[in-house]
Order: C-alpha cells, then structure tokens, then sequence
C-alpha cells in the first residue's frame, strides 16, 4: 500500500508492505539505526518512537499504521535541536551505560514533557515504566529526566 | 595514602554516551555488509532428542541459500566456557548438535539472501526429533535414570574444607540449620544475542562480537574449525549490556563457521525468546547449610552442601561451584567449614557467567542462615556479623590468595550508622498496619579480583605517544557498558599527567591488542588490566624523560611536566607530542613501550546492604522502600561509573530475590520465554540506593583500586529477603520470594 507520512519533519510518500513491523520499516527501510529491538513483544521499549508526539513501541505497530501520522525518533529530535539538553543530560548523570535502552528511553521522557512540561518525580518514574534497562538501576536516568525538566543545562 | 588526584575519582564523562543517546553508536545489528547473508539459529524444540533434519522444503524458500546441520559441520568438540587451552573443562559441544541437549540447543543454521526469507526457512525446515527422557530440575538428574553425557549426571563434585567442621560441631552451644534455593536467572542485557563474521582479503576470519573475551572466541573458533589462531581476527564491538551472558561464545563458532563456508559476510541475530532458551544462565542451585556457634556469638563450624544445576552442557559446571565455594571461606573467620559442591547436568539452558559469579548464589543462603544464628541469641544481626567478620591482612583459610585490606567491618560500621540502623530496628514494627508489614534486612558479602591463585591472571599493554599529542594504548579489554574505557583513561590521566580526551584506549580486537589471559571477567579488569595501564605509562613516563634530559642536556629533577607538556626552567614548554617528534628525527627512536603485567594478588572486595521492606500482606507484593548499600573498593577511580555499578547491581540483585526465575515445564520447554512472563524490575519497583564508598586503598591495585562491577549484585537480594523475614517473622529461603511464597508465610505466620 502506498502510505504518506511524515518521519523525523520530513514528508514520505512510500509503497509498502502493510504488514511489516515499524521497527523493520524505520530500521531497514529508513535507515533509523536509533530505534533498537529487545523484546519483539512491547515489553522493553528500547524500540519506543513517537507516533504523534506519543511514545508507542515500534515492534507492535504496523508499518501501515503509520499512514497520515507523524513519526519522531532521536535523530528527529536531533535534526530539531530538541535532543540537546536531554542526551547532554544523561550523559553528564551517568545515565548512559551499555547505551542499547537510551534511545527508547529518551523518546519515552520527550512524549512525557509533550504532555506535561513540568512532571513531578513519580510522573517521570512512570513515564519509563515500559522501558527496560539493565545497567543503570533507572536512578541516574530518572535524576537526568528531572534536571531537564528543571532546565539545568550541561557542558 | 596521597589522596591529591587530578583524574583518579572524579566524575568525568564517558567519550561514547552522546553517540548512544544519538543513535549514532553502531551495535551488532546496525552493521551491514555487502553481499551479507543472514542467518537464523533452528533451535531444538525438545529438551533431550536425537534430531534428524531434511533441509529439502527449506532450501526451496525463496532466497534460502544453505541450510547447515551437524553433518556438515567439524566434528570438533569444545567447552565454550574455556577461554584458555589450559582450563581444564568437559567439551561436549559441537558447532551444531546431533543430540539436543536442552530447548534451544543449535541444531542447524539457516542462510538466507534476507530476514525474511531465512524466517520463512525456519519454518519450513522439517526436524523430526528421536525423544529421551528429560531430566529437568536437579532432583531429577541425581536420580540418573536418563543421562545427558557420560555415564552419570553428576558433572563435578568438590569438597573444599579447614579445620574439623564435623567434631566441632559438638562444641557448639547452638546449631541453625537452613536450606534454600536460586533462580536460574536470564541475564536480561536489552541487546540479544548475535554475531557477524567475514572473510578478509587474507583469508582471514573476520568476527565482529559483542562479547567480553576476544581470545576466548578466538581459541573456541580455531578449536571448533581446527584453523590457525593467528588467521582468525576477533574484534569487540559496542555491546548492549552482557553481565556474564555475552562471556561465552553461542554464536561465534556458527558465524566463522558460515563465513569460511560460504565466503560471505554472514549475520546472526536471536530474537529474546531465543536469548532466554538458547544462550546461557545463571546456574540456580540449592544450598544446605548448617553453622555451629556460640552463646557469644562466635561461630565455630559451618556446613555448606551446594547443588547447582550445570543445565545442558559441561560450560562452568566447575567454575562456579568453586566460585561458590571458595567465597564461604573469605567472610567470616570460620575456623571450621566444609563446602560440599556438586553440580550435575540437566535438559535446561547451560550455566554461565552471571554478574557475581556464585556470589549472589552462595550468600543468597549464606546471609539469611547467619541472621536466623543471630535471632537464636536475641542478638543484633550487624553485631553477630561483626563478632565473625574477617579483618584486614587475614589469610586465607584454604590456602587462596590473602584478603587485603578486607574492610568488611567498615562497612557493617558505617553502614548501620548511615542507616540509622539500630533506631530503625527499635522502632519498624510500628510502622504495620493490617495490610502492611515492614521489616529491615541486612546483609554482608565477599567477591574477587580475577584469576591470580587459580588460573594465569596477566596482561600486556603498548603504549606510545604519538605525535599529535595523543596517548595510544593497547590492551585486550571489553567495554560492556560499565565505563570500562574511562577506567584506564583516568588512570593513565593521573600518570601522564594528561587530560583523558587525549588518551585513545581501542577495544579488545585480537590483531590489535597484545595478548591477555583472561578477559572482561571476573572482576579483574580495573586490578589486574588498571594495575598493567598503571604500570606501563609509569614506564613510558619514565622513558619520555629520560629522552627529554638525552635531547635538552638537562637533568630528570630539572623537568615539569603537566597538562600535556614538558619543559624546564630554561627551556619552553613543548607538548608530549613534540617531544615525541624530536625523539624520532633527533634520537632515531620512539615513545613506545610494551609490557607484561602479572596481577600482583587476588585480594577480596566487600559489601553490605541495608535495606527496609513493604510488605503486602493482602497481595504478597514486597516493595523496596529503602537501601543502603556500601562498598568495600579501596578506591573509586570515577565516582559516577561507581554508583552507576552499585544502583545497576542492587536492580538485578533485587529481582533475583523478588520476582526473576527462567522456569521449565516438566516437559522441558520454557513457560518464561519473554519480558512478558520474565519480570525484571522496571522503574517503578526500582528504589533510590544509596550508596557509601569505602575507600581505605588495596596495596596493589592502581591507586589503592579494587573491583566493584560484581559484588554490587550481590547483598542487596539477601538484604530484601532478611528484611521479608523480618516483616513476617517467617523463614523464607527459595528465591524469588514471589507474591505465592510471601502470602504462604502470612498464613502460615
């Protein structure tokens, strides 16, 4: 089928198979190496992109979804200036270990901001409930979430 | 100690979190190759069968190019838990199986022109299995009515032992006996499991690998495909979290395998399911465990038998029941203790490393059956602990290395003081409610620093000064996500005298890095692999001044050096990068040096865990309201990577204790084969820890460092569970403590 979209502010119109996963589409198709793949079932969310400014995971969605929405991922948000203050966020925390969940997370935390500009703690905690990560313990990122929320700017 | 650093302890920033949070960073499968295949694993569906396979209706896919079983491969059997010739090890596994050993094992591969069409390959390829019994669970393998390999079930049995545990128990005033077990645990990195390999224009095999030893996969390949060890090229690549799981090789040997086949560049992926089924585990085990003390609290005799479910292949049947072990006698002083450890063979995912390395297992037993010796006396758990702990310079009773500056006393110390643990101990129970129970836990553990006393624990780094003012060093080690770049960065920052932007510290890649024992394991890489960067710039520091005096007649005492610069009194400053240049037009040389590193030691790192529970008396859910955990690691070389470490450690620490089981079906076959069914704990159930360094200097590691990757996954679960108990006033000692096994003891209460 033929789907128009936008991905990262940039218009698409593409024929595709329906059926294959957005993750495989936004990887293989597009070349968006950012949105990784750990679970196949909606479980880690190390493959969470925006579907109109809200975090879903790309492995349970269809490409054919995606029909008439706007797609966002880190490289999205890079391309808008958006990913500086976070990425330099968790960084400067230590919220970066193995790196594999980051991505995800990151998306996970800009669809919170979209809804709420300024989340308390437990909003943050439960806005990356969905996103497994196995190094950090989550402490470092959610202090990361937090300090861009507070506008703390890093180096 | 001289505590002035300029590099050593602060909290710089890592050189490859912005490419990751960017998307930038390129793991396993974000490289593509040209004219690249992609493979698929078939993975046994039964957990004891002989497999016999038609490839016709696969090989007829569209796209499908080969389909490869246990006839087309070497019949070259290996351990791949050997990451030296020298380990002595059962090989008992072939390159693809004919006899499937467990749900998972490889059984053929798949090569296809596409993801899709090697998919649609899996599912047409026709496997009829001849079944065996299972033997699933160690109840069932003792009993050897079906055997795995050999003619017994039993894979290695050891008693280590000092003293006269069984007379002395008679002189006990009181004996506590208590019994549990452990969760084979699934290592859970977020990047699965693969593997991508090529041939070079030298008929090189080329393996890109996320793994944590490249020699070990170098000498598995050559071993498996019997080809030469200097034509086979292993390169670490960016890894998304391994904790053990990634240690050996699953995939690598199918890889080069395929390559050397087919001369094409060949990726290998597993989905989750196949990681949990088919990769490896923590072994679970079931511990007795019995200890004689008396009325003072002193402990006189202990007992320890171990059982540890080996799973389907030989792996570290031996490893980690001696890992085990051997940390029984390195807490307490236990004039007389006898471990009795046996490990056995079953139809499951074989054992492997896993974050700990024993430790979790045998002080997940250990910690709860010393606090039940100190409830037996109405004595404070910190102070019987205190009474028994080991002290700094104490040897070790079965004659390993010695402990160090074993700081556990400190830790028990200052923890419960930071804690406020007496205080809170008075007062919890007022916190309960009819639906809430609290308690507080505590508990106290014991790792390692590498090899040195059992296998060949050295190193060799090169380093050079290059003429751009960049400090190269090479050395065979593995980042798995822990800062371990950044590690050596700042310790040779603090011996350079250099900024850590200048120092470039390359990844293991066996045609790059001098050869190294033993690997990105067992806790050995900021002791043995820091002492040797330590070392090594130590000699090129030396060397770069002595080339100074030769080129600008002056004498060593004459020379500063500092930020990247070197002059005198009467000479100007030029940067290192200039003195290395002069050094080759004027002296014909340059500022390189190679050296071996052999670990000076083994000494024992120490933690303790203090912890305050919620318990759920209605659902059985347990919430961890609090931690505290403190670390005995003679020096923090970066005090962020440090926490990153202790708070990481206490999430898997905590989910081994409270919801994290691979659990078999009696048939064999995985009922947690995902997130969804294998719970580990997301950011909700996930506490604040804090932590508190103990930092007293280890003589022998660089800058008074020692290890804390491991044992930071060690206290926190035992602490989570004694806590339970404490809630409850109940005993319990299989782990997880699932909801089930909570409400049980509020009704047995």
């Amino acid at each position: 089928m033929e789907i128009k979209a936008t991905i990262n502010g940039d218009e698409i119109v593409k024929n595709i198979n329906p059926n294959k996963r957005l993750v495989d589409f936004l990887r293989d198709d597009m070349n968006l190496k950012s949105v990784k793949e750990g679970c196949s079932e909606g479980e880690c969310g190390a493959c969470t992109v925006l579907l109109d400014k809200k975090a879903v995971t790309s492995c349970t969605l269809f490409a054919g979804q995606i029909d008439g929405c706007e797609i966002t991922t880190v490289e999205g948000l890079e391309k808008t200036g958006e990913l500086e203050l976070i990425m330099k966020s968790f960084s400067k925390n230590g919220a970066i270990q193995c790196g594999f969940c980051t991505p995800g997370m990151i998306m996970s935390a800009k669809a919170l901001f979209y809804k709420n500009s300024n989340p308390s703690k437990d909003e943050i905690i439960k806005a990356i409930e969905g996103n497994l990560c196995r190094c950090t313990g989550y402490n470092k990122i959610v202090k990361s979430i937090e300090e861009v929320r507070d506008g703390i700017e890093h180096e | 100690m001289n505590k002035n650093f300029r590099y050593i302890g602060k909290r710089i920033e890592r050189d490859d979190s912005l490419d990751k949070a960017r998307g930038k960073a390129l793991y396993l499968d974000d490289i593509e190759k040209n004219n690249m295949l992609h493979g698929k694993i078939y993975m046994s569906n039964k957990p004891h069968a002989f497999v016999s396979i038609n490839k016709e209706s696969a090989l007829k896919v569209e796209g499908v190019t080969h389909v490869f079983t246990y006839e087309d491969v070497p019949k070259n059997l290996y351990c791949s838990h050997q990451w030296f010739p020298g380990a002595d090890v059962v090989e008992d596994e072939n390159i693809l199986q004919k006899k499937a050993r467990f749900v998972g094992d490889r059984i053929a591969l798949i090569l296809g022109e596409s993801k899709e069409a090697v998919n649609k390959g899996i599912k047409a390829l026709e496997v009829s299995y001849d079944e065996l019994e299972p033997v699933i669970g160690i109840d069932e393998a003792k009993k050897d009515r079906s055997i795995i390999n050999g003619d017994t079930n039993l894979a290695f049995s050891k008693i280590l032992s000092c003293g006269d545990a069984d007379s002395a128990f008679n002189e006990c005033d009181y004996i506590i006996e208590d019994e549990g077990s452990t969760p084979k645990v699934h290592h859970s990195a977020i990047e699965n499991h693969g593997c991508l390999s090529e041939m070079d224009e030298f008929n090189n095999i080329v393996v890109y690998a996320p793994c944590q030893v490249v020699f070990q996969v170098r000498h598995i390949i050559a071993k498996a495909l019997d080809y030469p060890y200097s034509k086979i090229r292993v390169k670490k690549i960016t890894i998304g979290g391994s904790f053990g799981g990634k240690g050996m090789p699953i995939l690598e040997t199918v890889c080069a395998f395929a390559s050397l086949k087919t001369g094409r560049p060949v990726k290998i992926t597993m989905n989750r399911s196949e990681t949990i089924m088919g990769s490896r585990s923590r072994n679970s085990t079931r511990i007795k465990i019995k200890t004689g003390f008396n009325k003072d609290g002193k402990i006189i005799a202990r007992k320890i038998d171990a059982e540890v479910d080996g799973g389907g292949h030989f792996t570290n049947a031996a490893a980690v029941t001696m890992a085990m072990g051997k940390k029984a006698f390195r807490l307490y002083k236990i004039k007389n203790q006898v471990f009795n450890g046996k490990s056995y063979y079953t139809n499951t995912v074989p054992g492997g490393a896993c974050r700990g390395y024993g430790s979790p297992q045998i002080h997940a037993i250990s910690e709860i059956n010393i606090d039940n010796c100190a409830k037996k006396i109405n004595m404070d758990p910190v102070k019987f602990r205190l009474i028994n702990a080991v002290d700094p310079g104490d040897k070790d009773p079965i004659g390993a290395p010695e402990l160090g500056n074993a700081r556990i006393k400190d830790c028990l110390i200052q923890g419960a003081e930071a804690f406020n643990w007496v205080e809170r101990k008075k007062h919890i129970k007022r916190k309960n409610t009819s639906r809430y129970s609290y308690g507080i836990g505590v508990a106290a553990g014991t790792h390692g620093n590498g090899y040195k006393g059992a296998f060949p624990d050295f190193t060799n780094v090169n380093i050079s000064i290059l003429p751009n003012n960049r400090i190269w060093i090479k050395i065979g080690i593995h980042d798995l996500g822990c800062g371990t770049v950044l590690t050596m960065q700042q310790i040779a920052a603090e011996v350079f005298k250099i900024s850590t932007k200048n120092i470039d510290v390359p990844q293991g890649d066996t045609f790059i890095s001098p050869y190294d024992s033993a690997g990105t394991q067992a806790s050995r890489v900021t002791f043995v692999c820091g002492g040797a960067v330590k070392k090594a710039s130590e000699v090129i520091v030396n060397k770069m001044l002595e080339n100074y005096t030769k080129l600008f007649g002056c004498s060593l005492e004459d020379i500063i050096y500092e930020d990247g610069y070197i002059w005198t009194k009467n000479n100007d400053k030029i940067s290192y990068g200039d003195l290395a240049d002069l050094v080759e037009s004027k002296l014909e040389s340059n500022l390189e040096v190679s050296v071996k590193y052999n670990s000076p030691g083994n000494p024992a790192v120490y933690a303790a865990s203090f912890v305050e529970v919620k318990v759920d008396n209605y659902s059985g859910l347990v919430e961890v309201e609090d931690i505290l955990a403190v670390h005995d690691l003679g020096q923090a070389i970066n005090k962020t990577l440090v926490e990153g470490q202790i708070e990481g450690g206490a999430q898997m620490s905590i989910g081994m204790a409270l919801s994290e089981e691979i659990e078999y079906r009696k048939d064999g076959t995985v009922k947690t084969d995902n997130f969804s069914k294998y719970h580990i704990i997301n950011s909700p159930s996930m506490p604040q820890v804090k932590s508190l360094l103990i930092e007293d200097g280890e003589p022998g590691g660089p800058f008074g460092a020692k290890s804390v990757g491991e044992i930071t996954a060690v206290t926190p679960g035992p602490a989570v569970i004694n806590a339970i108990n404490d809630a409850l006033s109940c005993n319990i000692c299989d782990h997880p403590a699932t909801p089930e096994r909570i409400i049980k003891a509020v009704l047995n209460k």
